[in-house]
């Protein structure tokens, strides 16, 4: 008699899990208890036990979501006769044991679990795999990136052995969630592949190859007509191959494939009508969860002023030349917001605060974060004590810190703790926005294109470079009157900048 | 007259681009500046190049292996006028070929030289001065490739001449002086040795076919040496002269050793450059990067409507290359996604024990750092070899030391350039060196070598070694 297993109920919101891993094959005798099988969900990852002894038959394959209660694999009798967990082994009269053991295994399994990486990161995604699955890996060999919504970290092999892939590329993890196992060998391997010398007996397809998930030409086009990852395609052909037939019946994730693609491309025009769809990076989910956040959490609005940036831009035209010739780093307008900000913080500490709980936290520094756009999306590494830094220093830290952020290179630390933000929407031509806090801080400035524009001056109209400035502000905390006015007085200084040098 | 697509050449990358839009439905028109179709490599390189190759090999047995296989027959003699002859006839049929072809699948051929009036517009003049202006959606840029001289001794095609001229000889050359050790000098220069000419190689490298695995270059040496071939490896030209009769080679060796050498012919093939002179590139805004059209990983042009392929951009100056280029951008037109794996490619030499090769060389594996494993079995050892008297060659397999998956494909042989196509097979499947060994080769057959080297290389067990 065979027990049927199914997915146990495992929460109370869950309805569906992933079959992440089998860790034991189509037709291996199980014991009693034994971990058979990592199963996901979309909150956490489960390891499935079997109840009883058995011999194991799968009926849903790795990778296959499975709603809660429906079978995923049948336990039969015959597994109690042989304790040994590998009992085709030694049935089979033909095997010898193989003599020369070209790697010594020292009995035990490291399970490489996400580590803590940063005080508010929850979750990682594992980006890459530099080592394939079946790959001997050495003790604090990088062998994966991990990146989380702030940085991108190297995860070393805590343990000399085999790597068995449990995530793969592109899963999400929370914090202590199975990465991988290492199965602890001593030594590296042998010149001769280790497994060859003895026949398979295992059915081939089972197995876990090296080239699982590879696809055919034909199958790798279909796939990417379709817009789906090979990785999210189960292969049926030899050793977990993707074969023509598994990329034509393969379906995206969602089934929201459009019925357009279908029909024969617009011949004339020759465009794609195609739609993808793409898992979104740890990063894109974090800023959006973020986002709305602060939305609905604080009682955010947005002042605005114009600055005239003639005085600016004269000063900037007479000393850059010098200015990069003496310190290496190009004049730009940032240094002069920036300091320009810090002294209406000084003045206006509300502004420069944040709430925790039922306290204001007051800073008497200014740690100023900067809005820098990369290929990844947006980051917001922060100046620390920009009050104190004078203006070749902040910029050579500005063109530190974008550099670094465009390689995709700034750690953690680099991007937490900013006590302000300035965002410049200019660059990208923005006329006016209403920019967002970046929590837990109380304000953001906005900057934004300069433009010509005809202004009443004395009692004349004169063309004179504008730009728009935006403060959006937590009125929790900040007053109208404190909101205002620090706007005002980033204005005054930046359109007459010997107030800077003098403080008033 | 409004095409979709306008391909300009009409060799292999070109005719095959135009085929392929056709069959998905999109006017397209041909444009071919001379008066045959197909190419370099129809009218003056693969074709021709192969039909030489098989009627010396035929003379070079009939000389040299028949009386082995007990067939006595009077001393041989070349009568080259009709090898040209047949040659041409060869040249000639399949050139027609792809005249049918371009009528069958209704693509307009239009022929003088193409040449950009705008993005959307090309201007095409015949010989006869005549003009005419096609208008376009897109454009497949085929223009090829055209034969490199000589810094200091431009080709004067009468004795210091390039492939072109060399396939056009009326006489077999007393001494052939080839310039370049690479695919073409080796091929046209093993021709002329088989029939009879003193040949002699100048490379400036210290191996032959410098781009394939170094066992292979060893390997064709050894066998082009023992068909008569002399080699001057590591010699640099310093100057070629036409002297009237005769041509006159100086080069020196590293320590400036001076070498000169006297023959009636001298081929100079040491390499190919992409080819597009009159095609008003400047109209369109497209700068050359080292002669070639760049191209992106969708061989589009800095323009958004305008693709190149086959040898006039990067990568290697192959037909086969070119077509399935010409194949990809066809498809993309239409909306597809196909793939080239680059690296598996084959690249061949037509030279007798022929060349083939797949996937990486022991030295790049090398230079990569990467762990790997090594499995050769000689032709030496197989029942078809002794039975047809083609000893000379080996197959090499190069296999991922881990993983067993094969990573490359080395072989020198009679009928290698057939036999790579499997290996081909093998990799895009990523196939591991056992899984070869455990499939069924049919005996006695060449293909064996490569199961036995399969063998070799997954555990070091082949059977018949
Ligand atoms: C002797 C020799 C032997 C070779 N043997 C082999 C072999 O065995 N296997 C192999 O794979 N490769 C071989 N090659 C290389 C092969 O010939 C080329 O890689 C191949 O022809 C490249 O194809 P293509 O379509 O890019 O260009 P080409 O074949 O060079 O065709 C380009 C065409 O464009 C035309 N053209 C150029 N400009 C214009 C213009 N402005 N307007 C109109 N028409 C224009 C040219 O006249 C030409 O017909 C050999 C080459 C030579 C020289």
């Amino acid at each position: 008699m065979a027990q049927q297993i199914k997915v146990p109920v495992v929460g109370e919101s869950i309805t569906e899990v992933t079959i992440a891993n089998w860790l034991k094959k189509d037709g291996d005798v199980v014991k009693m208890d034994e971990v058979i099988a990592e199963l996901e969900s979309d909150k956490a990852t489960f390891e499935l036990t079997a109840p009883q002894a058995g011999i194991l038959k799968i009926k849903k394959q790795q990778g296959a979501v499975v709603p809660v209660g429906e079978v995923i694999c049948e336990l039969a009798d015959g597994g109690q006769a042989t304790p040994n967990s590998k009992p085709e082994v030694k049935s089979n009269s033909i095997v010898s044991t193989p003599t020369a053991q070209p790697m010594k295994s020292t009995d035990g399994i490291k399970e490489m679990k996400v580590p803590t990486v940063g005080e508010s990161i929850t979750e990682v995604t594992i980006s890459t795999w530099l080592k394939k699955d079946g790959d001997f890996v050495k003790l604090d060999e990088v062998i994966a990136e991990v990146e989380s919504d702030k940085a991108t970290f190297e995860l070393p092999a805590e343990a000399n052995g085999i790597l068995r892939i449990i995530a793969t590329e592109k899963t999400t993890l929370p914090i202590g969630g199975l990465i991988c196992k290492i199965e602890i060998t001593e030594g590296a391997p042998a010149s001769t592949a280790p497994v060859a010398s003895a026949p398979t007996i295992a059915p081939v397809s089972s197995d876990k190859s090296y080239a699982a998930g590879h696809p055919s030409p034909t199958a790798a086009k279909i796939l990417d007509e379709k817009g789906i990852p090979a990785n999210q395609v189960q292969g049926s052909g030899v050793g977990g191959r993707i074969t023509q037939a598994d990329a034509t019946n393969a379906t995206p994730a969602k089934e929201t494939k459009p019925a357009a693609s279908t029909t024969p491309p617009a011949i004339a025009s020759g465009g794609s009508r195609n739609k993808r769809n793409e898992k979104m990076t740890s990063l894109r989910k974090t800023i959006a969860r973020r986002l709305v956040a602060v939305k609905n959490e604080t009682a955010m609005l947005t002042t605005f002023n114009e600055v005239d940036m003639r005085p600016v831009m004269d000063l900037r035209s007479k000393y850059k030349d010098k200015f990069k010739e003496k310190y290496g780093v190009g004049l730009g307008f940032m240094s002069f917001f920036t300091k320009a900000v810090c002294a209406a913080l000084n003045e206006f500490p509300a502004v420069n605060a944040s709430i925790n709980g039922d306290e204001i936290i007051y800073h008497d520094y200014c740690d100023i974060s900067i809005a820098v756009s990369t290929p990844r999306g947006l980051v917001v590494p922060v100046i620390r004590n920009a009050e104190a830094l004078t203006m070749n220093q902040i910029e050579a830290e500005i063109a530190r810190l974008a550099t670094r952020g465009r390689d995709g290179k700034l750690s953690i630390d680099e991007m937490s703790g900013g006590t302000f933000t300035i965002t410049n929407g200019g660059v990208f031509g923005s006329m006016l926005s209403t920019p967002i806090i970046n929590a837990p801080q109380s304000a953001i400035l906005g900057m934004h294109n300069i433009v010509e524009r005809p202004i009443a001056l004395k009692g004349e109209v004169v063309i004179r470079p504008i730009m728009y400035l935006a403060l959006s502000y937590d009125h929790r905390i900040v007053d109208g009157r404190e909101s205002v006015s620090f706007l005002v007085k980033v204005k005054e200084m930046l359109e007459d900048p010997g107030r800077l040098i003098l403080g008033v | 007259m409004q095409y979709n697509v306008i391909v300009i050449g009409s060799g292999p990358g070109g005719y095959v681009a135009a085929i392929r839009c056709a069959q998905l439905g999109f006017k397209t028109a041909i444009i071919e500046k001379y008066s045959t179709l197909g190419g370099t490599c129809l009218n003056v390189g693969c074709i021709p190049s192969k039909a030489l190759l098989d009627s010396s090999e035929h003379f070079h047995n009939a000389a040299h292996t028949f009386k082995e296989h007990g067939i006595d027959i009077p001393m041989p003699k070349v009568n080259l006028t009709q090898m040209i002859k047949r040659k041409s006839e060869v040249v000639k049929q399949t050139c027609d070929g792809i005249v049918f072809l371009m009528k069958k699948n209704k693509i307009d051929v239009h022929t003088g030289v193409g040449s950009f009036v705008d993005k959307n517009t090309i201007n095409v003049k015949s010989a006869d001065g005549k003009e005419t202006t096609l208008t376009t959606e897109k454009v497949i840029i085929a223009t090829g490739s055209k034969p490199t001289p000589l810094p200091f001794a431009p080709f004067d095609k009468k004795r210091i001449i390039s492939s072109t001229e060399a396939l056009e000889l009326k006489e077999v050359p007393k001494h052939f002086i080839v310039v370049g050790g690479g695919v073409i000098g080796m091929e046209l220069g093993s021709v002329f040795a088989r029939i009879g000419s003193k040949v002699s190689v100048v490379e400036f490298l210290d191996s032959l076919i410098p781009t394939m695995d170094g066992t292979m270059g060893k390997e064709l040496l050894k066998s082009a040496k023992k068909l008569g071939m002399d080699f001057y490896l590591g010699h640099k030209v310093t100057a070629l002269e036409n002297k009237g009769k005769e041509v006159l080679l100086k080069a020196e060796d590293k320590s400036g050793k001076v070498l000169e050498l006297k023959g009636d012919y001298c081929l100079v093939s040491i390499g190919r450059k992409p080819y597009t002179d009159g095609l008003g590139l400047e109209k369109v805004g497209i700068e050359l990067n080292r002669g070639q059209v760049p191209v992106d990983n969708h061989l589009k042009t800095k323009v958004d409507t305008i693709y190149a392929i086959g040898d006039v951009v990067r990568g290697a100056m192959l037909a086969h290359k070119a077509e399935e280029e010409g194949t990809l951008v066809a498809e993309q037109f239409a909306g597809q996604k196909p793939h080239i794996n680059y690296l598996l490619i084959p690249g061949v030499v037509y030279t007798w024990p022929e060349v083939a090769s797949v996937g990486y060389t022991e030295e790049q594996l090398k230079a990569d750092g990467k762990s790997y494993k090594v499995g050769s079995f000689p032709y030496k050892a197989l029942g078809r070899a002794r039975a047809s008297m083609d000893l000379d060659g080996l197959v090499k397999i190069l296999a991922d030391k881990n993983t067993d998956e094969i990573l490359g494909i080395h072989i020198i042989g009679a009928r290698a350039a057939d036999m790579i196509a499997s290996g081909v097979t093998a990799m895009e499947f990523r196939a591991s060196a056992e899984d070869v060994s455990r499939m069924s080769h049919a005996h006695p057959t060449y293909m064996e070598a490569v199961k036995e080297a399969c063998l070799a290389a997954t555990a070091n067990r082949p059977i018949h070694m």
